[in-house]
C-alpha cells in the first residue's frame, strides 16, 4: 500500500473486519459443516417396520432404462403401496447412466440426499457393505412372512455379508456366457460354436483361430470381449478365470495380477489383438448384436439384444489351459441407514424379492434362489432361450462361479490399474513386466 | 500487492482506439515495406499457417453434413457427398438440444447482466468513493484473482449440496456473478473509473445528483468500452463453463452446451461423431459470426481483459 | 439495491462537510451518506467473495487436514495425513509431471508461435487484417467445441492421418500414444488461444520506436540482429508476463483433458486438475482432492505474485 499514510491505514483494516466478519462466518459454517452431518440415527436390526406418521415416499436407484424392466418394478411397487397404504404414498425408481451410476449414488449420499434404496455393483459391494452406510437385513428378511431365506443361496450372498450379516440383497445372479453368430461362422468357413463345444473345441486358443478366421474372411471382428473397451479391465476376469488366474487375493490384500497363470491370460488377449487380429483392437468398436462380431462374451441378461437378423446360439465360458470357470455378475439392492425411512425401505425390499416376486424379476435378473433356479422355473418367465440352453448356460452356469474383483477402494484401484495397463494394449507391449509394474502400483491402494 | 501497482491491462477511458487493431492501420508509422519477394514468400507462410486455424472449423462443419458411412471414408473429402440434414435432425432429437441451447444462453446472459450491474458498482465505488476502507477491502477482493475456480470446486461442490441446489441452474448463475469470475470485472471497472475525470461527477454534485445517481448518470454511459469488454470476457467465460457444470448438474434437461456436446455418445460411449459434430457447429458459428461482426470489440475486450478469464 | 442510495437535499447538498459545523448538522452528512452509499455498492461483491472465494479457501485448507469418507459419513481430522500420502502417491506425482511438461510444452510453443505471428503481421502487407481475424478466431470458439473437433482430427483414422495418407505418410494413433497424446493436448491448447498472445506481442511490436531501429540500421546491423536487440530487448517484459500468465492458465486445463484423453493413455495427461476432479469427483476422496487443490493453489499463488512483482517492476507498454 506504498502511498498511503499509517493511519489511514489502520483506520481501513478496522473498518474492513466487522463488514467481512459475518458473511465469512455464514460461508464457512455451511461449508465447514458437509463433512459431519448426522450418523446416528440407523434403526436398530429387527424392528418390525413401524408405522410412519404419515406415508412416505420411497426412492430407489437403478441403472437400467429399459422400459420392460422399470413397468415391472412399478408393477410390483403398486402392489405394495396397494397393500401398504398406511407405510408407502409412492416409490419412484430413479435410473441413472450405467457409467457413472456409483459416482452418482455416492453423491447423492454426500449431499446428504441418500436414495432408500439403489443398486449397487459387485465391484464396489465390498465398499457399500464395509463402509457402515447400509441397514443389516437378516432380521427384516427372517421376519418376513413367507420369505423363505433358507432358499437363498449362500454362495451368492457371501459378496454381500460382513460379519455374517448381509447388507444388500443379490437380486440378480447372472452367469456370463458366450453368444455366437453361426452365419458369421459359415461365412468364414468355421464350424459353429455348437460343433466346436460337442468336438471338445470349446476352448480359448481355439476361439482366436476362429476369430482370426473371421476377421480374414469377413472384415468383421472375431470375438469380443463385451464392455471392455480396453477399460473396464475386470471383464476381463470371464477370460482369465479359464488360466486359474485371480486379480487379487480373496481377502483383498494382495495383488495377484504378475500371477504367471495372469501373464498367460494376458498374453493370450493381446495376442488375440494384435497378432491374431481375432479381437478388435484398441479404439474401435463392434457390436454382436450388430452383427458386426462372430463371437462376444457377456452377461445372459443381454440375450434381449438378440433378434432374427442371424442365426445365434448361446455357450457356456470355454476351457482355458486351467479348465472351464464360470464367472458371474452379481447386482444387489442395499437400504440406506442414513435415507429417512429405512424401516420401511427394508420393508419393501423384503417384498420385492420375496418368492413371488423374484419368480418374476427371474426373466429379466437371475434370483439367488436355489428353488428358481432350475430350467424348468427359468423357462416359464424367458421365451428367447430353450430349456436346455438355460439348463446348460444359467444353472450350470452358476455352478461354482466366482464374480468379477471387488474390493472395498475398488474405483480407485480400477482407475489405477486401468492407467498402467495402458501400455499392455500397444503391439509389442512386454506382458509381464507392465503385469508387474501394474502390480507395484495398485498394490499400497490394495492395502489402504 | 497495493492495487494501484496491478493496473495496466484494462482499457483507459476514452480507449475506443484498441492499439492492435488501430496500430496497422497507422501509416504515420514509418515502417520500412519487404521488398516483393520477401512479401510473397510472408504471404504464402501465412497462408499455410492459418490451415490449422481454419481447417478444424471447415472439417466440423462439412462433416456434420455428412452421413456417418462418410465421415471417416477414404481419401477424405472437403465437401460432403450426399449432403444431409439427419445429424442435425439427430442432435435436436437425441438430446433436449433446444433446452440446453437456451440454459446456455439464458444463464450467459443473466450471469452478464449481473456481472456488469455488480462488478461497475463495486468498481465505480472502489475507484471514486474512497469511503474509509475501500482499499482494504479492494484488496481482499482481489484474492479472487488469486483463486482459480478449480481450487474451490470441492467446497462449493459442498456449500451448493447444503442449500440443495445441486441439479439447477443456481450454482452457475450466482457464483460466477459475484465470486472469483466477476472479481477481473471489477478489476477492469475500478481502473476504468479511475482514470474517470473529476469534472464531470463536481458538475454532477453540483446539479445536487446523489451518489448512486452520478454512478448510474455520469459515469456508467462513458464507461461503455469497459462495460464492453466486460460483457464479451463474461458472456463467452459462462458460455465455457465445463468443470461447474459438470459438478453442479446431473440432469440432461439441465445441462449446458459444453457438457451437452460430450453427450453425443452410443452405447458404448463411443461418439456419434458426425451428430456431435452438428451439435457443435449449432454452437459454434454463431459465436464466430458475431465475433466477425464486432472484431474489434471482441479483440479489445480479450485481449486486455481475457488474460485471466 | 439500486433504491438504497439516498438523494441529497438541499441542507446537505454540499460536497465537503463542514468541520464543526452548527450543532444541530445532521448525523447523515453527505459525506457519510456517500461513504454508505460507497458501502452499501460494493457489498454484493464483497459478500460474494467472502461466500464463494475466501470461505471456500479457507475450508479447502480445513478439508484437506481431514480424512472424509463419504459414504461411511465420518470426517476425521488426520493434521498432515494427506499431504504424506500425496508425498508417496505415484498418481500425484504422474500428475505433477504431466503439468509441468504441460505447462512448459504450452508456454514454449505458444510463445513462440504467438511472437512469429505478431512479428509476421506487423509488417506492411495486404491481408495482414484478415489473417489477425484467422488467427484469433478459435479463441471465441466455446473450449469444448474447438475441443471435440480436434479429437476426431486426431482419431486414427481421422482427418489428419487421412491427409497424410493422401501424402503417402503413415500417422500415430494420436490420442493413444504416451508422447503423441501429450503433444496433441499441447497443440490443441496452443492454437486455440495463440491468437490472444499474439495480439498482446502485436500491441507490444508496435509500440517499438521506428526511430530505434532506423537508428541500428544506420549502425550497420542486419535485420535480425535489429530484432534480437531492438525489438525483442524492448518487448521481453511483456513476453515475460504474458509467459507468466500462459502458465498460470495452463495449471488450470481441464476440458480438453476430459474431452480429448481422459488423462490417458496411463496416466500421461492426468494434470493435476483432472487428477483433483478424480480424487473428489470420481472416488470421493475429497479430503484427498482438497489437499491436491491446496497444492495447486500453493503453485498458483506463487506465480501470481511473480507476475505482480514483475508488472510493478516494468510498467507495462501498451499504446
Amino acid at each position: 500500500m506504498g502511498t498511503q499514510t499509517t493511519t489511514r491505514r489502520r483506520v481501513t483494516r478496522r473498518r474492513a473486519l466487522p463488514v467481512l466478519a459475518l458473511p465469512l462466518t455464514m460461508a464457512l459454517l455451511a461449508a465447514c459443516s458437509g463433512g459431519a452431518a448426522d450418523a446416528d440415527d440407523a434403526p436398530a436390526p429387527g424392528a418390525e417396520a413401524p408405522a410412519p406418521a404419515e406415508p412416505v415416499d420411497l426412492r430407489m436407484t437403478v441403472w437400467s432404462a429399459n422400459e420392460d424392466h422399470l413397468a415391472l418394478f412399478d408393477e410390483i411397487a403398486a402392489e405394495y403401496v396397494e397393500a401398504n397404504p398406511d407405510l408407502v404414498s409412492s416409490i419412484t425408481f430413479e435410473p441413472l447412466p450405467f457409467d457413472e451410476y456409483t459416482t452418482a449414488v455416492t453423491t447423492q449420499v454426500a449431499g446428504g440426499n441418500p436414495p432408500d434404496l439403489a443398486w449397487i455393483l459387485e465391484s464396489t459391494a465390498p465398499e457399500f457393505v464395509e463402509s457402515g452406510a447400509l441397514v443389516a437385513l437378516d432380521d427384516v428378511l427372517a421376519g418376513t412372512e413367507g420369505y423363505a431365506v433358507e432358499d437363498l443361496n449362500p454362495d451368492a450372498l457371501s459378496l454381500w455379508q460382513s460379519e455374517d450379516q448381509l447388507y444388500a440383497y443379490p437380486f440378480s445372479t447372472s452367469p456370463f456366457v458366450v453368444f455366437v453368430n453361426d452365419d458369421m461362422l459359415a461365412a468364414a468357413g468355421q464350424p459353429t460354436g455348437r460343433e466346436l463345444l460337442d468336438s471338445g473345441e470349446w476352448t480359448w486358443d481355439r476361439i482366436q483361430e476362429v476369430g482370426g478366421a473371421v476377421k480374414q474372411a469377413t472384415g468383421n471382428d472375431g470375438f469380443v470381449i463385451r464392455d471392455f473397451e480396453y477399460a473396464q479391465w475386470e471383464i476381463l476376469a470371464t477370460v482369465w478365470g479359464g488360466f486359474g488366474a485371480s486379480a487379487w487375493s480373496e481377502d483383498y490384500t494382495t495383488c495377484q495380477l504378475d500371477s504367471p497363470e495372469m501373464v498367460e491370460a494376458m498374453t493370450f488377449l493381446h495376442d488375440s489383438a494384435f497378432d491374431a487380429a481375432a479381437m478388435p483392437a484398441p479404439g474401435t468398436t463392434a457390436d454382436f448384436f450388430a452383427g458386426q462380431a462372430a463371437i462376444t462374451v457377456t452377461q445372459i441378461s443381454r440375450a434381449s439384444l438378440l433378434d432374427d437378423s442371424f442365426a445365434w446360439d448361446v455357450l457356456p465360458m470355454p476351457e482355458g489351459p486351467a479348465g472351464q470357470q464360470n464367472v458371474i455378475g452379481q447386482a444387489g439392492i442395499g437400504v440406506f441407514a442414513n435415507a429417512e425411512n429405512p424401516d420401511v425401505a427394508a420393508d419393501f425390499l423384503a417384498f420385492f424379492t420375496n418368492p413371488e416376486n423374484s419368480a418374476r424379476l427371474g426373466q429379466y435378473f437371475p434370483p439367488p434362489r436355489v428353488s428358481l433356479l432350475t430350467a424348468e422355473q427359468l423357462k416359464a418367465t424367458n421365451p428367447l432361450l430353450s430349456e436346455a440352453q438355460l439348463e446348460e448356460v444359467v444353472v450350470q452356469g452358476l455352478e461354482g462361479a466366482v464374480t468379477k474383483p471387488a474390493h472395498p477402494n475398488f474405483a480407485q484401484i480400477q482407475q489405477a490399474a486401468r492407467a498402467e495397463l495402458d501400455s499392455l494394449w500397444t503391439p509389442d507391449a512386454d506382458v509381464a513386466a507392465v503385469l508387474g509394474t501394474t502390480c507395484e502400483r495398485i498394490q499400497p491402494l490394495l492395502e489402504q | 500487492m497495493s492495487p494501484e501497482t496491478l493496473t495496466p491491462l484494462a482499457p483507459a477511458p476514452g480507449g475506443d482506439r484498441d492499439a492492435p487493431s488501430s496500430a496497422t492501420r497507422t501509416d504515420g508509422r514509418r515502417r520500412r515495406r519487404l521488398p516483393r519477394p520477401g512479401r510473397v514468400a510472408l504471404f504464402l507462410t501465412l497462408c499455410v499457417l492459418s490451415v490449422p486455424f481454419v481447417f478444424p472449423t471447415w472439417w466440423m462443419v462439412t462433416t456434420s453434413f455428412k452421413p456417418i458411412s462418410q465421415v471417416f471414408a477414404f481419401p477424405p473429402s472437403l465437401w460432403p457427398q450426399d449432403a444431409s440434414l439427419q445429424p442435425y435432425r439427430d442432435a435436436l432429437t437425441l438430446q433436449p438440444f433446444a433446452q440446453q441451447y437456451w440454459n446456455s444462453l439464458y444463464i450467459a446472459v443473466l450471469v452478464t447482466l449481473g456481472t456488469i450491474v455488480f462488478s461497475s458498482m463495486a468498481g465505480y465505488a472502489f475507484a471514486r468513493v474512497r469511503f474509509p476502507g475501500a482499499d482494504a477491502l479492494f484488496v481482499v477482493v482481489l484474492l479472487g484473482l488469486l483463486v482459480p475456480a478449480e481450487v474451490t470446486i470441492v467446497p462449493l461442490f459442498q456449500l451448493v449440496n447444503r442449500f440443495g441446489l445441486i441439479d439447477t441452474h443456481w450454482p452457475l448463475i450466482v457464483i460466477p456473478m459475484l465470486g472469483a469470475p466477476s472479481v477481473l470485472a471489477t478489476f477492469i471497472m475500478r481502473q476504468f473509473f479511475l482514470a474517470l475525470p473529476s469534472e464531470l461527477e463536481d458538475a454532477g454534485r453540483m446539479d445536487g445528483l446523489s451518489r448512486f445517481a452520478i454512478y448510474r448518470r455520469i459515469a456508467m454511459p462513458l464507461a461503455r468500452p469497459a462495460v464492453a469488454a466486460v460483457a464479451i470476457f463474461t458472456f463467452l467465460h459462462s458460455w465455457n463453463l465445463f468443470l461447474e457444470p459438470l459438478v453442479f448438474l446431473s440432469s440432461k434437461e439441465m445441462f449446458t452446451l459444453p457438457q451437452a456436446l460430450t453427450q453425443y455418445v452410443d452405447a458404448y460411449g463411443g461418439p456419434i461423431w458426425n451428430v456431435q459434430l452438428a451439435a457443435t457447429t449449432m454452437t459454434v458459428v454463431p459465436v464466430l459470426v458475431v465475433f466477425v461482426l464486432a472484431q474489434r470489440q471482441f479483440v479489445q475486450g480479450l485481449a486486455h481483459t481475457g488474460l485471466k478469464g | 439495491m439500486t433504491t438504497t442510495a439516498p438523494r441529497p437535499s438541499a441542507t446537505t447538498g454540499s460536497p465537503v462537510s463542514r468541520r464543526g459545523g452548527a450543532p444541530r448538522r445532521p448525523w447523515l452528512t453527505y459525506r457519510r451518506r456517500d461513504n454508505l452509499t460507497g458501502l452499501l455498492m460494493v457489498s454484493p461483491q464483497l459478500l460474494g467473495s467472502a461466500a464463494f472465494v475466501i470461505g471456500p479457501l479457507v475450508a479447502v485448507v480445513w478439508y484437506s487436514l481431514h480424512e472424509w469418507r463419504v459414504l461411511a459419513n465420518e470426517f476425521t481430522f488426520v493434521g498432515a495425513g494427506n499431504y504424506e500420502r500425496l508425498a508417496a502417491d505415484p498418481g500425484f506425482h504422474d500428475s505433477l509431471r504431466a503439468t509441468g511438461l504441460f505447462s512448459v510444452g504450452l508456454v514454449v510453443f505458444n510463445i513462440s508461435l504467438a511472437l512469429a505471428l505478431a512479428v509476421m503481421l506487423d509488417q506492411k502487407l495486404r491481408g495482414t487484417a484478415v489473417f489477425r481475424t484467422l488467427f484469433f478466431s478459435p479463441v471465441v470458439v466455446t473450449l469444448v467445441a474447438w475441443t471435440i473437433v480436434w479429437g476426431f482430427l486426431l482419431q486414427d483414422n481421422g482427418g489428419i492421418n487421412a491427409f497424410l495418407e493422401v501424402l503417402g505418410l503413415d500417422g500415430p494413433n494420436w490420442l493413444r500414444g504416451e508422447s503423441t497424446s501429450m503433444l496433441g493436448v499441447v497443440v490443441v491448447q496452443v492454437l486455440k488461444n495463440v491468437g490472444l498472445n499474439m495480439v498482446l506481442f502485436l500491441a507490444a511490436l508496435q509500440g517499438v520506436p521506428e526511430e530505434l531501429k532506423e537508428a541500428a540500421r544506420m549502425d550497420g546491423a542486419g535485420p535480425w540482429r535489429v530484432f534480437r536487440s531492438i525489438t525483442l530487448a524492448l518487448i521481453s517484459p511483456t513476453i515475460l508476463l504474458v509467459s507468466i500468465i500462459t502458465v498460470v492458465g495452463s495449471l488450470q486445463v481441464f476440458a480438453q483433458i476430459a474431452v480429448l484423453t481422459q488423462g490417458g493413455p496411463g496416466t500421461s495427461t492426468t494434470v493435476l486438475v483432472y487428477y483433483l476432479y478424480q480424487q473428489a469427483f470420481q472416488f470421493k476422496e475429497f479430503g484427498y482432492a482438497s489437499a491436491v487443490a491446496v497444492v495447486l493453489f500453493g503453485i498458483v499463488l506463487v506465480l501470481t505474485l511473480i507476475q505482480w512483482g514483475l508488472r510493478r517492476r516494468f510498467v507495462f507498454h501498451e499504446s
